[in-house]
């Protein structure tokens, strides 16, 4: 590869490494894991650089490739963590410390932190495409259509995904 | 009153139905308090969602980089492996082949005794080019016998003075 496309990349990875390793994270629930997915997604990307066409936003053509490796991975995974049961997730705490504005209450404040954890694993419990439509709409910010691109489906299966992720959840908030 | 926008809600949220779906979700919203409810939860679950779903754990990105780029390395030296020896066995048969080929049509024409002086000429045109217009050449001998045949007056008219 020419050393101009080598900076270009170089650039690339910069921009685009926060947001990979999050959603990455988001995805698997595991640092490890996803800072290893991100890294292949970037070295498919890297490899693939030339099919890149265009047609399509560059964010939503990366995404689709982080968010294909991440589903890929749960799928092999999905026996060896029954099994395990998320041994090693880095899941539990980082939420509560990450909290925004002091609540004065404290019961109050408990109340709340319980419920982000919740809302947080009932996330995690839902379908895959369904919580990766969930988190490129919700973290990455992304409208229906570019979300159906990521997922190649069509945007009526987005809303759909959405609509039944949302009623689940809503019904984890409303137990409370 | 007319079938409940479930799917439409999200996207009638974040602004991103046509004009048309807009009113129509807008119209039913007015009419249908279940509806209306729904979408107030929807909106408050959104904004719960994106403070639920956490940070990850903080990365050395100047470290991350270097492992990528280290892995990336790994993955090229990997294909070179794996990629190289096929097209130079490919090019090495191709070469030898040719050199196979030049070699009998060279027999042959040497043992017919072709004219060295035409072998020479067709090598220095394949390399000049301009021996492909070999006709343009020779027409340059015409051009100098008219050159001469105008002259002729003049000489003749020298030869008288």
């Amino acid at each position: 590869m020419a050393k101009r496309d080598e900076a270009a990349f170089d650039l690339l990875v910069a921009r685009y490494q926060e947001r990979a390793y999050r959603l990455a994270w988001s995805m698997l629930r595991n640092a490890e894991d996803a800072r290893d997915l991100s890294q292949e997604a970037f070295i498919r990307l890297y490899e693939a650089a030339g099919s890149f066409r265009g047609r399509s936003k560059f964010s939503t053509w990366f995404y689709r490739i982080l968010v294909n490796l991440c589903l890929d991975h749960k799928r092999k995974n999905r026996w060896w963590k029954l099994w395990a049961r998320d041994e090693g997730d880095d899941w539990t705490d980082p939420i509560l410390e990450r909290q925004p504005a002091p609540v004065t209450d404290p019961v109050d404040k408990l109340s709340r932190e319980r419920t982000m954890k919740e809302l947080g694993a009932a996330v995690d419990r839902l379908a895959p495409r369904q919580r990766a439509a969930v988190l490129l709409r919700v973290q990455e910010d992304l409208a229906t259509y570019e979300i159906a691109k990521v997922l190649k489906c069509s945007e009526a299966t987005v809303r759909v995904h959405l609509h039944r992720a949302l009623t689940t959840l809503k019904k984890t908030v409303e137990k409370r | 009153m007319a079938k409940h926008p479930d799917t439409d809600l999200v996207p009638y949220l974040r602004g991103e139905l046509p004009a048309a779906d807009r009113e129509r979700v807008a119209r039913h919203l007015e009419e249908c308090p279940d509806c209306r409810q729904d979408t107030e939860q929807l909106r408050d679950l959104l904004g719960q969602l994106s403070r639920s779903i956490g940070q990850p754990p903080e990365v050395n990105w100047a470290h991350y980089r270097a492992e990528l780029r280290g892995k990336l390395e790994a993955r090229r030296g990997r294909r070179v492996w794996w990629w190289r020896p096929a097209p130079f066995l490919l090019s090495a048969s191709v070469a030898g082949a040719l050199l196979l080929l030049v070699a009998v049509w060279g027999g042959r024409e040497t043992l017919t005794g072709a004219d060295p002086f035409a072998l020479e000429e067709a090598s220095i045109g394949r390399q000049l080019g301009l021996l492909q217009e070999y006709q343009v050449v020779e027409r340059l001998d015409l051009l100098e016998d008219l050159d001469v045949i105008r002259d002729l007056d003049g000489l003749s008219s020298g030869r008288q003075g």
